[in-house]
């Protein structure tokens, strides 16, 4: 089994997607739960993608590579996974914030996040502080992630953290943000949890902030 | 020395009598708001107001303030890039992309069109003709018209940004592993059309090329020096091989781990050194001998939400670390936009000139 794991680690990280997928089958087919191949094989593939992408020895191509690789593979665990007891390790809710419609940096976040075992959802582009307030009363996550790509929208997320507050949910959720112009000063300013330059970053930031 | 001289001094590595000031763009709102609400200047009284020393882009020409034109598209530009309304001196291609339009009017990528092979028919429907004489001749009257002594640029693109935004980044990414010719293809076509472009502009009075290609974040580039060499410099050569002017190469981030082989290429300088992505001492130190500098003066927060103290400081800073010996020009790291602060923007133009004395 450990081997078969192996393999299936080794093909997520290198994005051998049509080989990772027979494996996966393969897998299945042996007998191997589908909880123990997204856990013990398929987001620790994700976390070593995240690692080489931060060392700098994988570059963005790369990084979306293992990603969808990730993302069809779970797809083809889907199904199985909702019969067992397998659970996600918490729900995060990300938008890119009001007045910006750049989406980029956001999806690469969601993917990361997703390969990285947390459940996410997208509020999308140019989402108003009172989206951000709903989605958490509705959806009840752990995390709300932020992001902006120019300096004229930052303030948006300051508004948005306000508006949390004032609707009395900040506390409820832990706030990351990130995007081309954003700094660690800027979110130490607004009163977020947490920055990170990267999407892996992100993920990174989530698992730490978990334990 | 002329504000001209002064450029092309710093762009052949030289040292002019004082630090010269251009930038990539002034957006036309904050053009607007530093000529005091006139809208009908020349591009050489704009340069007066601040003490710049040359001009590209596009002006307002009497009437109303319009986004950059670096970042449109439409498939009925083609009239509109030979018969320009407004003083342009930009040559660069529409994106082939689905655009969305901001409530301010800045526009963006909403969605890359060119995501397989059937979609290469765009191109025809998209791309201007590059011969045309129109654009040329009306910019060949404008740059007689307005230049006086200062350095006069065209923004043109090597195709590499072209592609990446008419693509989608997250396609692009998956593509060079999935249809590697076919992202060939789309760069070759985007820098042939360039290349027709500058043989036409090799033509004009004009000092340099400023080519605009993002292909960085602020973390890295968005390719490795491996692929930068497969995929993007071929075809960036194409253009730069064709340049029979100096030339300004511009991409925002994190350009070092691609550094080496960009450079090859022979641009005169590297544009705009992203405070958060590139330190501009490690910059001087390494590739000063190679290119003159021109930026790193932080659009991310200086420009745009610190207070003035912070950009003379800054200002200062960045002639003393990049200044010395010549080879660098001031300019914000992109461009100035029309969000940054206007007193910000006169503190930079007082700075430049309190410091900039060589």
């Amino acid at each position: 089994m450990a081997d078969l794991l192996g393999t299936i680690k080794d093909l997520c990280v290198r994005g051998k997607r049509v080989e990772l997928i027979a494996e996966v089958k393969r897998a299945l087919a042996e007998g191997i739960e589908a909880k123990t191949i997204m856990t013990d094989a398929l987001i620790p593939a994700m976390a070593v993608v995240g690692e080489k992408y931060s060392s700098g020895e994988y570059f963005l191509p790369h990084m979306m590579l293992g990603a969808r690789a990730m993302s069809e593979a779970m797809a083809a665990l889907a199904s199985e996974l909702a019969k067992g007891t397998y659970e996600r390790k918490a729900k995060a809710v990300v938008g890119t914030v009001a007045g910006d419609f750049h989406d980029i940096g956001k999806n690469i976040v969601k993917l990361m996040l997703e390969g990285g075992g947390y459940e996410v959802v997208d509020l999308g582009v140019d989402v108003s502080p009172e989206a951000f307030v709903a989605a958490v009363e509705k959806e009840s996550p752990r995390f709300v992630m932020m992001s902006a790509l120019i300096t004229l929208t930052m303030d948006s997320m300051r508004r948005t953290i306000e508006t949390l507050k004032a609707a009395g949910v900040r506390d409820r959720v832990l706030i990351g943000i990130g995007g081309a112009p954003v700094t660690q000063k800027f979110a130490d300013e607004i009163g977020a949890d947490f920055y990170s330059q990267d999407a892996y970053g992100c993920v990174e930031k989530c698992n730490q902030l978990l334990h | 020395m002329t504000p001209k001289q002064r450029v092309m001094t710093a762009l052949a590595r030289g040292q002019p009598d004082q630090v010269p000031w251009v930038e990539n763009e002034v957006e036309e709102q904050l053009q607007i708001r530093i000529m005091g609400g006139r809208t009908d200047y020349t591009p050489g009284e704009l340069c007066r107001a601040l003490g710049m020393d040359g001009f590209g882009y596009h002006f307002p020409t009497g009437g109303a303030g319009t986004a950059s034109q670096a970042l449109q598209t439409s498939k009925s530009i083609k009239e509109a890039f030979y018969f320009p309304k407004k003083i342009t001196f930009d040559f660069v291609p529409p994106w082939i992309a689905e655009m969305g339009v901001e409530p301010g009017g800045r526009t963006y990528v909403k969605r890359g069109l060119l995501t397989d092979r059937a979609a290469l028919k765009l191109f025809d429907e998209f791309l201007p003709d590059p011969d045309h004489p129109a654009r040329y001749e009306q910019v060949a009257k404008w740059i007689e018209q307005y230049r006086e002594d200062y350095a006069v640029y065209a923004r043109i693109r090597l195709g590499t940004a072209s592609t990446i935004e008419s693509i989608g980044l997250d396609v692009f990414s998956l593509m060079l592993f999935d249809d590697p010719d076919l992202v060939k293809e789309i760069h070759r076509r985007f820098s042939e059309w360039t290349v027709r472009v500058v043989e036409n502009l090799n033509k004009l009075d004009l000092d340099f090329y400023w080519a605009n290609d993002d292909h960085a974040d602020t973390k890295m580039p968005w390719v490795n020096m491996e692929m930068y060499e497969e995929f993007f410099k071929p075809y960036q050569k194409l253009v730069a091989d064709a340049i029979r002017k100096p030339w300004a190469f511009h991409s925002d981030g994190n350009l070092f781990p691609i550094l080496d082989g960009l450079v090859t290429l022979g641009m005169n300088a590297i544009h705009p050194i992203q405070p958060a992505a590139m330190d501009i001492g490690r910059m001087k130190k390494e590739y000063g001998s190679k290119v003159c500098l021109i930026g790193n003066i932080d659009l991310d927060y200086t420009l745009t939400l610190g207070p003035p103290e912070g950009v003379d400081k800054e200002v200062k800073e960045r002639i003393e670390v990049a200044g010395k010996g010549g080879g660098y020009i001031i300019s914000s790291a992109n461009s100035l936009t029309d969000y940054c602060k206007t007193e910000n923007v006169w503190a930079m133009a007082n700075a430049v000139k309190k410091y900039g004395r060589y």
